[in-house]
């Protein structure tokens, strides 16, 4: 009842978004002011040679199960202050469940460029892409790269429940200018998500799992007329709650952090990226009676050519590596603790409202140990070292 | 034959140049912006949801809605084509970092709306009548 609640109110949100871009009714009024009406939606497709991938069945005749939708409104109530939300809902395998979520709601206050303030829930800046991840229209890959952008853990970093202060201003002697954001507050996992279906996969069923969060981010808009360059911190205190063999279950931080640094350079058809990610958590589980450390390193170099206005050609390296705190390496095999992924991909941007793309993953490692990448044990009941992925994402947006 | 291709050569070739000649586009603005020129870098900033201000004054962007004027706007200055140009927009807008700038239907209300509204900058072909804004010169 409840899952065709969920797809009840999914197609509702599709009809909503065909219906709007049918007829252009991008917007409507509140007295004087005007509301914006923006949505967008993807369907994927996934088929590996290999290993069920993103808790899909792929390795069959490949899965459809990849699709999300979003639908935003906004309004500039004075020159300064504008209020904006928008609600998300999404099917990815096992994950999402088409649960609609309140993916962000806020109010943004800017009195100056370099002062700004927004409270609600607000979306999180962290590295390049971490808020603009969904954007699917806006980015060269069908797939973000998956060891700094795992698409499966999408809930964990998207947003937090709080406030931020962000600004930009210009440095003196056209040295270019600074971007920042600092922010506090709590997040809130989605319980469809990655690592609520990891731990389902060991007999742990979590109710809850979120914490106190802060950070920031500063990057820097060289002289140099594209290129940027940066650094994210986030903080994290985390409690995990639910069942596990019959009795209650908590888990809970000792330390758990991320720094990111990034730099892109973007020239009319081209751009390049690369970013470094490093995700430390230091757990105590199962109540207390035991502490277990994940180290998790990614990076990846990334680019793109718009080879005329309709294809794009793009490519990247991602690199995901996974250090587990006190195990040794003949109890996670080496395929397991890495996932190198090269990538292919081709854009194609139908008008402006519509895009394909096609694209290839060629991945050494599953990197399935101790923390979600994308290839669980649930679905797997044996992984294979190597896997070989097709992705087909069609996108639109208004 | 010769004569045929000859012709289509000049049909062709004039069609060209009228359409060069034709698509000029000038950066227009209420006179609440104080500065007589902009720089290119400004201005793509304005464009492209990356500032709001110009020489000190606010500056919002306005957008016409796609054509030979808008086409060549955004080539020129903004670097873009009409596709990536929006999609980078709704990009902001869909992270809540901004609103969708206004979107008007022909060079008149161009004109119409940019006197209206206090900061308003948008784009017009030069050929277009616009008394009761200014005209930035792009540097």
């Amino acid at each position: 009842m409840k899952s065709m609640f969920r797809r009840g109110l999914a197609a509702g949100i599709l009809a909503a978004l065909t219906v709007s871009m049918g007829l252009y009714a991008q917007d409507f009024k509140i007295g004087t002011r005007t509301v914006q009406v923006h949505g967008f939606g993807t369907q994927g497709f996934i088929h590996t040679n290999d290993n069920n991938w993103l808790t899909m069945n792929t390795s069959g005749v490949g899965s459809g199960a990849f699709t999300d939708v979003g639908l935003n409104m906004g309004m500039q109530v004075t020159d300064n202050v504008r209020v904006a939300g928008q609600f998300y809902d999404r099917k990815l395998g096992k994950l999402g469940d088409w649960e609609p979520l309140m993916d962000w709601a806020m109010a943004d206050y800017r009195p100056k460029p370099w002062l700004g303030f927004r409270a609600g829930k607000v979306k999180t800046v962290l590295g390049l892409f971490t808020d603009s991840q969904d954007m699917d229209f806006n980015n060269t890959f069908a797939l973000m790269p998956q060891s700094v952008y795992p698409i499966d853990l999408r809930d964990s970093t998207i947003a937090h429940e709080g406030g931020d202060i962000y600004g930009k201003a210009k440095l003196p002697n056209k040295l270019g200018s600074l971007s920042y954001a600092a922010y506090g507050g709590r997040r809130a996992d989605n319980m469809h998500s990655g690592y609520p279906y990891l731990l389902g996969g060991y007999g742990i069923t979590l109710s809850s799992y979120g914490g106190p969060v802060f950070g920031g981010d500063l990057r820097w808009q060289t002289p140099l007329r594209g290129l940027k360059v940066g650094a994210s911190r986030l903080n994290q205190i985390i409690t995990g709650k639910g069942a596990f063999a019959g009795g209650p279950y908590e888990e809970h931080s000792k330390h758990d952090w991320t720094n990111q640094y990034y730099g892109q350079y973007t020239a009319n058809k081209f751009h390049i990226e690369s970013e470094y990610k490093r995700y430390l958590r230091d757990q105590i589980i199962f109540n207390g009676t035991a502490e277990i450390e994940t180290d998790v390193r990614g990076c990846y170099v990334s680019g793109g050519y718009r080879i005329n206005k309709w294809v794009e050609a793009g490519s990247y390296f991602s690199h995901y590596r996974v250090y587990p705190g006190g195990y040794t390496a003949t109890t996670y095999p080496e395929a397991t603790t890495h996932d190198y992924d090269k990538v292919v991909t081709g854009k194609f941007t139908i008008n402006q409202y519509f895009t394909v793309k096609a694209e290839g993953h060629f991945m050494d490692g599953n990197g399935s140990a101790l923390y979600p990448d994308g290839f669980y044990t649930a679905v797997n009941p044996t992984l294979a070292a190597n896997t070989i992925g097709l992705v087909v994402r069609t996108g639109f947006s208004f | 034959m010769k004569k045929i291709l000859l012709t289509l050569v000049v049909v062709f070739g004039s069609l060209l140049l009228a359409a060069q000649a034709q698509a000029q586009v000038v950066v227009i603005a209420n006179p609440s912006i104080k500065s007589a020129d902009v720089s290119k870098n400004d201005l793509r900033d304005v464009f492209t949801g990356g500032s709001s201000s110009i020489g000190g004054s606010n500056a919002t962007p306005v957008l016409l809605k796609a054509g030979a004027t808008s086409d060549e706007f955004l080539t020129v200055f903004i670097g873009k084509n009409d596709s990536a140009f929006r999609a980078g927009w709704r990009s902001l807008v869909f992270s809540g970092q901004a609103s969708m700038p206004k979107t008007v239907d022909s060079e008149t209300a161009m004109v119409d709306f940019v006197t209206r509204n206090a900061g308003a900058i948008g784009y017009i072909s030069k050929a277009t009548p616009h008394e009761g804004v200014k005209v930035l010169a792009v540097r």
